[in-house]
């Protein structure tokens, strides 16, 4: 793991240990509404500061905290046209089976890659620490899986070229 | 007329008074601010801090700092104010953080200092680094590219983005800090209305 | 399977058997080939005789550089009226094959390359085009050959798919093979940019392939394009030029064959693996995303379902 990876993932394992800190809490505005306080905004009140983890300027959480609602955002390094291409592939394929990652919010907030929205019912309904384990183990995987990618593309292309080149010699 | 035109746009939230939507944030800060400051005065603290730091006082620079957090100052005296902090937190060396923390973070209004650091380590992460605004426009045409040699290969992991360095070291304090005041600082920034 | 076959193999299989000394059956079959070439396999008089037929969509601009003439060279007894729809036909009768085994294989794999013959053409105008010159400058010095000498022959555009193309252009001392291509997807551009860099580099980084054809790729139309109507112009980012410098040593009349060949396969065999790619690319996608789902899953606490028992000792069930 590279040097600076470790401290980065620790920063959002712990706050994101703080941040999930949720509790029920029914609408203020409409009655029998319980809605996440985070995407509905309804009061300032009930929005917590955000908090902005940052390893360098490709590499970015945002968690955005509200009363019975959290917000994680993560921005996934992409150095070149091969990375970008790769990580818009895989966010595709997460986002389009978000109903059953049921905590992946099924479109990115603005200038990140991929969201998830933690409501109330999932602190609840599953544990806690193991949710926090998911989004770091996420940012690992996504990571190697993105750079794994990339190497065998090239190399794969560098045998084809190689192959198609041989006969004429 | 044309703001007849777009009335559908309006978020009537706002217009009521009595809506959630405008909550009166003042009533969530606590009577005991501090005066108001201006960047000027962020400005002199910034050069007695430095004092210290440059009188091989790490600890007591540190602890000014955060004392002087300027709570209810404009958005430009706080900037100032992060400047200065992060200078601090650059210039005290890897080995040296747990002691200076330890000595920061203990005592009188110790763990008031504690929150307002890692409210500092957030909002250091979350401003774009100096210099590091102009992002090189991505090529869109197919064009031949220097591979500079052999190959076109490389480590994701060798080349840092921009700002890798001052994140290294905010990281590293946040991760120190943590062991030392807890989860439970991390959540008093979030709750805080008293931004820095 | 790396390299493409230069032959059709269906049509290869289908006559080998016909061939083997089977009992005759009509047959009535349509082959594709890549660039949209179609064949037609038909036994229209007796079963006993097999008509094969070929479309291919720019047989025209073949005719015009002498596609014909190869072909009546290859194929000259079996050559019949062309099939209406089609371009050109052979007729082989099952009763009047050449007795030996190894010429009947022979026959099969010049049946089978019919494709391959058909194309063929332009690029051996430009190679015997190539030997002219090369004869003619070898008369001067380069200061004093003549300015048509210096630019060598006329660019011949082949226009074998709907929107691509591949021109080949003669001079004193290479032969050039530019094919356009286009890329419909943003994924297989970028995945084609990086197949391309490495077709350029190998060059350079193998030292077994130092004798390769040079190649180059560029997005907007390269210098020996100019004034060649219909190139599709830069900037819209989906066409790109991937262009062969042949050398003397690929033109000789020994490699000849194979490297026209060989350089025919060349859009075919490059789209064929970014396509693959990609798909080995989404499997792994896929894979990872089941991984992560089971990483998610584990956040579920495990259900108990140990028996519950009242004070007394009963047991009861939570009716669902």
């Amino acid at each position: 793991m590279s040097q600076s990876l470790r401290p980065y993932l620790q920063c959002v394992r712990s706050s994101l240990t703080a941040a999930l800190a949720i509790s029920n809490f029914a609408s203020q505005t409409s009655e029998r509404h319980n809605v996440p306080e985070v995407e509905a905004a309804s009061s300032p009140e009930l929005i917590l500061n955000p908090l902005h983890i940052s390893r360098n300027e490709n590499e970015k959480v945002l968690i955005e905290p509200s009363v019975n609602s959290v917000r994680i955002s993560i921005s996934i390094k992409q150095a070149d046209e091969i990375e970008q291409i790769l990580v818009h592939k895989f966010d595709r394929f997460l986002t389009q089976r978000a109903e059953s990652f049921f905590i992946l919010r099924r479109k990115p907030v603005k200038g990140y890659d991929i969201s998830f929205l933690i409501t109330n019912t999932h602190t609840e309904m599953l544990l806690k620490h193991k949710l926090v384990d998911f989004v770091i183990q996420f940012m690992e995987d996504v990571d190697k899986e993105v750079s794994e990618l990339k190497l065998f593309l090239n190399a794969r292309a560098r045998f084809v070229a190689e192959s198609f080149l041989t006969p004429f010699d | 007329m044309s703001q007849l035109d777009n009335f559908r746009t309006i978020n009537i939230d706002r217009l009521d008074p009595e809506s959630s939507a405008n909550f009166p944030m003042e009533t969530l800060l606590p009577a005991t601010l501090p005066p108001p400051e201006t960047s000027s005065d962020a400005a002199n603290v910034a050069t007695q801090v430095r004092q210290l730091l440059r009188g091989g006082d790490p600890e007591g620079a540190l602890r000014q700092v955060l004392d002087t957090a300027p709570l209810a100052g404009d958005a430009r005296a706080k900037e100032v104010h992060l400047a200065t902090v992060i200078e601090v937190l650059q210039g005290i060396r890897q080995g040296e953080m747990t002691r200076v923390l330890e000595g920061v973070c203990a005592g009188d209004g110790g763990s008031e200092r504690a929150d307002c650091l890692m409210k500092y380590l957030y909002k250091g992460m979350s401003a774009p680094a100096p210099g590091s605004g102009t992002q090189s426009p991505r090529s869109m045409s197919v064009s031949p590219q220097n591979t500079g040699g052999f190959s076109q290969i490389q480590g994701r992991n060798l080349g840092e983005g921009g700002g890798g360095q001052q994140m290294s070291v905010v990281l590293s304090w946040h991760e120190k800090l943590v062991e030392v005041a807890g989860t439970g600082s991390i959540v008093r920034v979030m709750t805080d209305r008293r931004t820095v | 399977m790396l390299l493409l076959d230069y032959q059709n193999a269906l049509i290869q299989s289908l006559l080998t058997e016909r061939f083997s000394g089977a009992t005759p059956v009509s047959i009535d079959q349509v082959v594709s080939d890549f660039d949209g070439v179609t064949f037609h396999l038909s036994t229209p008089e007796s079963k006993s005789k097999i008509l094969i037929s070929i479309n291919v969509k720019c047989f025209k601009e073949l005719v015009q550089y002498g596609a014909q003439d190869v072909l009546e060279r290859e194929y000259g007894p079996y050559i019949v009226n062309p099939e209406p729809g089609y371009d050109f036909s052979v007729q082989v009768d099952l009763d009047n094959l050449p007795a030996e085994q190894e010429a009947r294989d022979d026959l099969v794999m010049k049946l089978a390359l019919l494709k391959r013959n058909a194309m063929a053409a332009p690029f051996e105008r430009a190679f015997d085009e190539f030997t002219k010159l090369a004869e003619e400058a070898s008369q001067y010095t380069s200061e004093s050959a003549p300015q048509g000498l210096q630019e060598g022959g006329q660019v011949m555009a082949i226009h074998y798919r709907e929107e691509e193309a591949i021109y080949i252009k003669a001079n004193s001392d290479r032969v050039t093979v530019i094919f356009s291509t286009v890329f419909r997807e943003e994924t297989d551009r970028i995945f084609g940019k990086v197949f391309l860099q490495e077709f350029v580099d190998a060059r350079r980084r193998v030292l077994t392939l130092q004798n390769a054809p040079q190649v180059l790729f560029r997005s907007d139309p390269p210098l020996e394009l100019q004034g060649v109507p219909g190139l599709t112009k830069a900037g819209e980012g989906a066409m790109s030029y991937v262009t062969f410098v042949l050398f003397p040593r690929h033109l000789t009349p020994q490699r000849r064959y194979e490297s026209i060949s060989h350089i025919q396969t060349f859009r075919d065999y490059f789209h064929y693996h970014i396509k693959a790619s990609k798909a080995y690319i989404h499997t792994r996608m896929r894979k990872r995303t089941a991984d992560f789902l089971q990483v998610l899953n584990r956040a579920r606490p495990e259900n108990e379902d140990r028996e519950r028992k009242t004070a007394s000792g009963r047991t009861f069930r939570v009716q669902a």
